[in-house]
């Protein structure tokens, strides 16, 4: 191709991004309106942007609640499952018990279920033990719904670690502890990377079981903004605008920095390579 | 090998057998039931968060329970399957969501396969990182959060993309999702914004698997634009294209949040999708058993789905071994 050609093809190309980008833009634009510039008609799209959004914003009462829960509820749920997840893969992976291709079956069945199919069962059990509002009910359910994601990830990665290794360090007099954590951890790095992003962000967007079996205590930020539009006054424009905007920010700056993990990290794990 | 080695010394020659069997047994010992407790905190969560209130579900499906008539369940057998199979308006979400899962389908994979290969040159694009993180941003926020872009958006008195509609057409601004006739079509551009990159990126990956070798034989021949698609890219980047529709395929069928923060399923119920209809028996008619036995249905079909998916998956690993 000559310059020209490419430059107009590069073009095209960031056309395109920014078009993908654009309703993201506008969301973000109208966190730095007022809310008589959001309501204007025509929409604008020049105007003095203002930062009232934002202070008064964080001069809310419950909105550094939901955040705080957001963050530490996905954290700690998928700390705990990668621990699970990993601890059962080597297994999965080295002494393949009987029912291992049945139970890695049913954990991917697991992710294929319908949200609304899923969460019926998990009210049942949760008004019946009164767990509803529950920060470590909520927690170790989160955890659960990271286990699918996170094994068949991992598994895939331990697989790919010679066994060789494992024999060797034995034979040294390692125990399967050290074998485990300090020969075959460090090696499977990029699939833990993988599996905490990934599932830090899948639980961050959960909503519905957060809204069915949450809580005044277990908010998070999904909720508050299904809340917060469904509200009978009308929607308050400006508030969403802002919420929605510091939402959606870690997920997009996660996916810049760990853009290759992100192949592996949309099929769960069964397509590997990067883009 | 060093300590090993000096300890066995240590130990006189006529003992050497028996350290060798004792380390032996050792290791049997631990092979034994190590696996087994590397599998207990697994097990644990799953029987806790998944058998037990599946069961308990599967077991409810059978009764006419409802939590808001305050009556004890009541042991109807499978009278609730057997109205969901006779009703009327399930199999019409039933139909919406089949239309839905091939329209959104058919779309994302065509505008993905496009739009990948048109990125497939992008490696020197400046910026290319934050232009596809642009691209890809849609799939990894959640569709509450989208669903707020497109009220916004769609909104008749202030929406940007109704007040495009009046200028174009010179008529009044439409009010997408409130109308009959477009709430649905407006709901499945949502979700082909928020999906094509998924496509996108399984192009991609399709494209990198296919051999450098191969590529370079098409352009020596000067093979067609056409003819290198159907028989260069597509043998070597099916597999991959194949997990990635039926991946896309089940995400579609599960289809919820999305509907339920756009529309509730409304206007009417022009946009109720199957994951509503069960929403709403369950959490806002409260009829639990009759929501257990649909859920139930649901969950079979996941299955179904699950072993299409592995039985393609394991076959292209059966071809490689």
């Amino acid at each position: 191709m000559t310059q020209g050609r490419t430059r107009l093809y590069h073009l095209l190309l960031w056309v395109i991004a920014l078009i993908f980008f654009s309703p993201i833009l506008w969301i973000a634009l109208a966190s730095f309106k007022t809310k008589d510039q959001i309501l204007a008609t025509p929409p604008l799209f020049v105007f003095p942007p203002t930062l009232a959004n934002y202070t008064d914003f964080f001069s809310r009462q419950n909105v550094g609640e939901y955040f705080v829960n957001s963050f530490l509820i996905s954290i700690v749920a998928v700390l705990i499952a990668i621990l699970v997840s990993f601890l059962a893969s080597y297994c999965f992976s080295r002494f393949q018990p009987r029912g291992t291709s049945f139970m890695m079956f049913i954990l991917l069945s697991i992710r294929m279920v319908p949200a609304a199919a899923t969460v019926v069962p998990i009210f049942l059990m949760y008004s019946a033990f009164s767990w509803k509002d529950s920060w470590p009910a909520l927690v170790l359910f989160y955890a659960m719904f990271s286990i699918p994601f996170s094994v068949w990830i991992l598994k895939g990665f331990i697989d790919g670690v010679s066994r060789r290794y494992d024999e060797t360090a034995l034979v040294n007099g390692g125990s399967r502890l050290h074998v485990m954590f300090k020969v075959v951890l460090p090696q499977v790095r990029p699939g833990l990377i993988a599996a905490f992003i990934f599932n830090l962000i899948f639980v961050w967007n959960e909503f519905l079981v957060n809204f069915i079996i949450g809580g005044k205590t277990t908010t998070m930020i999904p909720t508050a903004l299904m809340i917060g539009v469904a509200n009978n006054l009308g929607t308050d424009w400006t508030f969403v605008a802002t919420l929605t905007t510091l939402y959606i920010l870690p997920p997009i700056i996660a996916i810049f920095f760990f853009q290759k993990y992100l192949l592996v990290g949309m099929t769960f794990g069964t397509v590997r390579g990067e883009v | 090998m060093q300590h090993i080695g000096s300890r066995s010394q240590r130990k006189s020659v006529t003992q050497k057998l028996s350290w060798w069997a004792q380390l032996g047994h050792a290791l049997d010992r631990r092979e034994r039931t190590l696996p087994s407790l590397l599998l207990v905190p697994v097990l644990l969560f799953f029987i806790i968060w998944n058998i037990i209130p599946t069961l308990w579900m599967v077991g409810l499906s059978f009764y006419n329970y409802s939590m808001i008539s305050g009556r004890p369940a009541r042991f109807i057998g499978i009278t609730n399957f057997a109205d969901i199979l006779v009703d009327n308006s399930v199999w019409l979400s039933f139909s919406k969501t089949l239309i839905w899962v091939f329209s959104t389908v058919a779309i994302e994979t065509a505008l993905g396969l496009l739009l990948g290969l048109l990125f497939w040159g992008s490696a020197k694009l400046p910026g290319r990182r934050l232009a596809l993180t642009m691209i890809f941003a849609p799939m990894m926020i959640t569709p509450v959060a989208a669903s707020i872009f497109f009220r916004l958006m769609y909104d008749p008195t202030f929406g940007v993309i109704s007040w495009v509609i009046s200028l174009l057409t010179g008529q009044a601004a439409p009010n997408l999702l409130g109308d009959r006739l477009t709430a649905f079509g407006a709901a499945l551009a949502v979700d082909v914004w928020i999906w094509t990159p998924f496509m996108i990126l399984i192009t991609l990956a399709a494209l990198g698997s296919v051999p450098r070798a191969e590529l370079e034989a098409a352009q020596i021949d000067k093979l067609s634009w056409i003819k290198k698609f159907r028989y260069v890219i597509l043998p070597n980047g099916k597999f991959i294209l194949m997990l990635g529709i039926l991946l896309r395929t089940i995400d579609s069928f599960k289809t919820m949040d999305l509907i339920f923060s756009l529309t509730r399923g409304g206007p009417g119920n022009t946009t109720e999708l199957i994951a509503i209809v069960l929403y709403r028996k369950a959490f806002e008619a409260f009829n639990l058993g009759w929501a257990s036995a649909l859920a139930v249905i649901l969950l079979l079909t996941a299955i179904a789905f699950t072993s299409i998916y592995l039985f393609i998956l394991n076959r292209k690993q059966a071809e490689e071994a």
